[in-house]
């Protein structure tokens, strides 16, 4: 039987919004006190949904262990308590929105994805992630 | 239109499986395994689905659901020992991926009428849910 099981992590991060694509006013009209020069953080949390069948000896969808041990890894280990534009490299060319967060964290996810659980595995169906309470963002691969 | 309630119960909990060694237990459910068992504070959110009645305005009654969810569920559920008191936790380890499935196979015959159960989501923890469908 099908289930999709949520899985919640948290990290903190510092990043401003600031496109060098717009100028010094495009960029206080658009991102506002996200602006600031200096920058300013967040306590992000990332939903993990994972969709597949119940294995019928343990009663689990995915191998927990397996999936945090992933997490850890891929991102919250290189995000925790960094500067995300100038400790990651997608956000050197990219603005760290919670989209485009959200688009990176899924990225890494999906790039070890097969390596962690092999091609039958139980299929990473959604990432969402809260900036704050109030913002939250998803991309899904919805079948 | 997709409604939803939301309910909790209080329940302790053996993750352990009879086809499995200790070892492997150990190894599969870490800290959850012990055999003495713990518990949780269970948040339950059940959806159904359809279209609201054109005079009541609602797709069911939510005190119907309500006395649905309490007899079906929390009555069966709440305070309880799942292993040794519910069906079919004497066989079936109790995880929160069964503890979904379950829940949804004793409320899916009760939503009648302009209703249908659309999911059964359970959180075991604010970091861990498991939603069931009634998919295969």
């Amino acid at each position: 039987m099908t289930v999709r099981l949520g899985r919640r992590y948290g990290f903190p991060a510092s990043h401003r919004l600031h496109s060098p694509a717009l100028t010094d006013a495009e960029n206080r009209a658009t991102y506002g006190k996200c602006d600031n020069p200096h920058g300013h953080g967040h306590n992000y949390e990332v939903e993990l949904t994972v969709r597949g069948p119940v294995d019928p000896v343990t009663g689990r969808v995915v191998d927990l262990k397996t999936l945090d041990g992933l997490a850890e890894r891929e991102i919250l280990a290189p995000l925790r308590y960094r500067d995300l534009n100038k400790e990651v490299p997608a956000f050197r060319s990219a603005v760290p929105t919670t989209e485009n967060l959200a688009f990176e964290v899924d990225r890494r996810l999906r790039l070890a994805w097969p390596g962690a659980f092999g091609a039958d595995g139980p299929v990473l169906e959604k990432v969402r992630i809260w900036e704050t309470e109030r913002n939250i963002c998803e991309v899904a691969d919805f079948v | 239109m997709i409604i939803s309630k939301k309910v909790e119960f209080s329940a302790s909990h053996i993750c352990r499986s009879a086809q499995l060694s200790d070892a492997e237990n150990d190894f599969v459910y870490g800290a959850a395994a012990n055999p003495l068992g713990h518990g949780h504070n269970y948040v339950v959110e059940v959806a159904i689905k359809g279209q609201p009645d054109p005079v009541t305005g609602m797709i069911l009654d939510l005190k119907r659901l309500k006395e649905i969810l309490e007899d079906k569920v929390l009555g069966v559920y709440d305070h309880r020992l799942l292993n040794r008191e519910v069906e079919p936790f004497a066989t079936v380890v109790p995880t929160v991926e069964n503890i979904a499935i379950d829940i949804w196979k004793r409320l899916e015959p009760h939503i009648t009428g302009r209703a249908r159960l659309h999911s059964v989501r359970v959180h075991e923890t604010g970091e861990l849910f498991a939603e069931y469908r009634g998919e295969r």
